[in-house]
């Protein structure tokens, strides 16, 4: 009985912090988006710079638009609201990571692990709060985008996608990202990761139609996953609503998302058993 | 401009002192620094090589818009894969110096006996060598994946300029910005300055395909008459008006970012 007092104990605490979870994790996710929205140099440039380039792009590939097999388009900015909802999103995520390794080097993670706080809340906090800010930051982008005069012919509906894609992206990203911070415990490591990404995005259809590309690009952009789901949402942006695109723009981002956040519960256990 | 603060009397009478090897010993320094730290290079290198990659195939239709000045996309986005190499190449230099300040080795090198012109001078010295680094191993990959000059060897000349002007003009910036912040976070702004004045040139369009407000923007920046030089030996025979703006804006750019250099060194030291 003297032995099994403690595991009873240990048992009845694993229970308590499985009721508490959804609790712990939604605590957790506020910290997360108050921390990021106090610190504007964090959300600032995930902003500025997609509508930079968005902006850049609109007048530098205006008569891109004439060229044969370009999408019917009023504008380039409506063929690039896509493209910028998910690098808006992605700047976001890598920068969720990067807590979370910041949380690791300054000692938070570890009193966390301390305190009586369900494991999965902890990372499902963290990535949370970044979905939160990256459905926040496709709504912004698509009144700026507006106000530009590029509309989502697919209504409401397709905004409510592109909201969806944005929450998947930053889950997807911030699951890679954050497994990287919970792996190396460096806030460095997990920016140095960020120009991946970049390349991944570049070498998708984000910016150009993959159909006026050539060559081995072409394939890569065509067999990119980032390709497949920014065109969906992209066919909703100019065409109109469309249940199937509706469902590739989320089920992608979804489906890889449950990968890189099994990677990144995978590196959080093998954290915990180090810290054992 | 003001000359620099003078350094301590014995200073000049040193037998170390002189401006030219001080300035040649820090320039050592500093690319030693780079074969330590890879991480140094990889922007210097892979990013440059990375942009050609993915410029040149992503937008490689854009040379079939009317009156696109090329029908190469190499041609086009090889020199502006360079220019940006040699504007890491220009804040690279700056990054090391923040590193110094921070970590206490600069006032070190404040408090010897050294001609104190050679600590702006020795980083210059390794962003004009530094710049080698992009432009050979990107006109290496350029030239193998299809770039073509249109000028003979003279296009090289011409590129080669352009890219240690605005290495040196980016080193500028960052050093008067690093000596006015004095710690390494000072690397997001100089990047920021110089990325932001790249995409509002004509890096991936000329003017005359840009529409909105752009082009008057890009007409207004100095970047884009370098950049104009840069390729000019790739678009078509070189031409004295393809030249002589670009060596305008490099020689305006070094007086005027020399100039916020030199008031942010003298705030450093005073």
């Amino acid at each position: 009985m003297a032995v099994a007092a403690p595991a009873a104990g240990q048992a009845r605490a694993g229970r308590e912090r499985q009721i508490h979870l959804p609790a712990q994790a939604l605590a957790l996710a506020g910290r997360s988006v108050r921390s990021t929205a106090r610190q504007p140099e964090m959300w600032l440039p995930s902003m500025i710079f997609p509508l930079l380039i968005a902006a850049v792009n609109n007048s530098a590939m205006a008569k891109a638009v004439l060229l044969p097999g370009f999408p019917p388009v009023d504008s380039v900015l409506q063929f690039l609201l896509p493209a910028t909802v998910v690098q808006g999103v992605m700047f976001g995520a890598v920068s969720g990571g990067s807590d979370l390794a910041l949380d690791i080097e300054n000692g938070f993670f570890e009193r966390l692990i301390a305190s009586p706080v369900a494991r999965p809340a902890i990372l499902v906090g963290r990535l949370a709060g970044g979905a939160v800010l990256g459905a926040c930051q496709a709504v912004i982008f698509v009144v700026i985008f507006r106000v530009f005069g590029a509309h989502v012919v697919g209504g409401p509906p397709a905004v409510l996608v592109l909201m969806a894609m944005a929450v998947m992206v930053t889950l997807m990203v911030g699951g890679i990202t954050a497994a990287v911070g919970i792996r190396t415990g460096s806030q460095e490591s997990v920016d140095a990761a960020f120009p991946l990404i970049f390349i991944l995005l570049f070498m998708s259809s984000a910016f150009f139609p993959a159909e006026l590309m050539d060559g081995w690009f072409r394939w890569m952009a065509e067999h990119n996953p980032l390709s497949w789901m920014i065109d969906a949402a992209r066919r909703l942006v100019l065409f109109g609503f469309d249940w199937s695109d509706a469902a590739v723009a989320v089920v992608v981002p979804g489906l890889i998302s449950v990968l890189t956040i099994a990677l990144a519960v995978r590196q959080m256990r093998k954290r915990l058993e180090r810290a054992r | 401009m003001s000359a620099l603060p003078a350094a301590p009397s014995p200073a000049r009478a040193a037998p170390g002192g002189a401006l030219l090897g001080v300035a040649r010993g820090l320039a050592a320094r500093s690319l030693v620094n780079v074969t330590r730290r890879p991480s140094a290079v990889v922007p210097t290198i892979a990013m440059p090589l990375f942009f050609i990659v993915a410029f040149s195939g992503a937008f490689s239709s854009l040379t079939d818009i009317r009156g696109f000045p090329t029908d190469n996309p190499i041609n086009w986005f090889m020199p502006w894969a360079i220019m940006q190499g040699a504007a890491f190449a220009g804040m690279g230099i700056c990054f090391g110096v923040a590193r110094d300040l921070e970590d206490g080795f600069y006032d070190r090198l404040l408090m010897a006996p050294t001609h104190r012109a050679s600590l702006i001078l020795g980083p210059m010295l390794a962003a004009v060598v530094r710049v080698l680094l992009p432009v050979v191993t990107v006109s290496a990959v350029g030239f193998l994946a299809g770039a073509r000059l249109t000028d003979g060897p003279l296009g090289m000349v011409t590129l080669l300029v352009a890219a240690e002007g605005f290495a040196l003009v980016a080193g500028l910036w960052g050093l008067g910005v690093v000596y006015r912040i004095r710690e390494q976070k000072s690397s997001a702004l100089i990047q920021v300055g110089i990325f932001v004045t790249m995409f509002l040139s004509v890096g991936q369009t000329p003017i005359d395909l840009q529409e909105g407000w752009l082009p008057h923007v890009a007409r207004l920046n100095p970047l884009t008459y370098v950049i104009d030089m840069a390729r000019a030996g790739f678009v078509g025979p070189i031409t004295w008006a393809d030249v002589w703006p670009g060596l305008v804006a490099i020689g305006v750019g070094l007086v005027v970012l020399g100039a916020w250099a030199l008031t942010g060194f003298r705030r450093l030291v005073r």
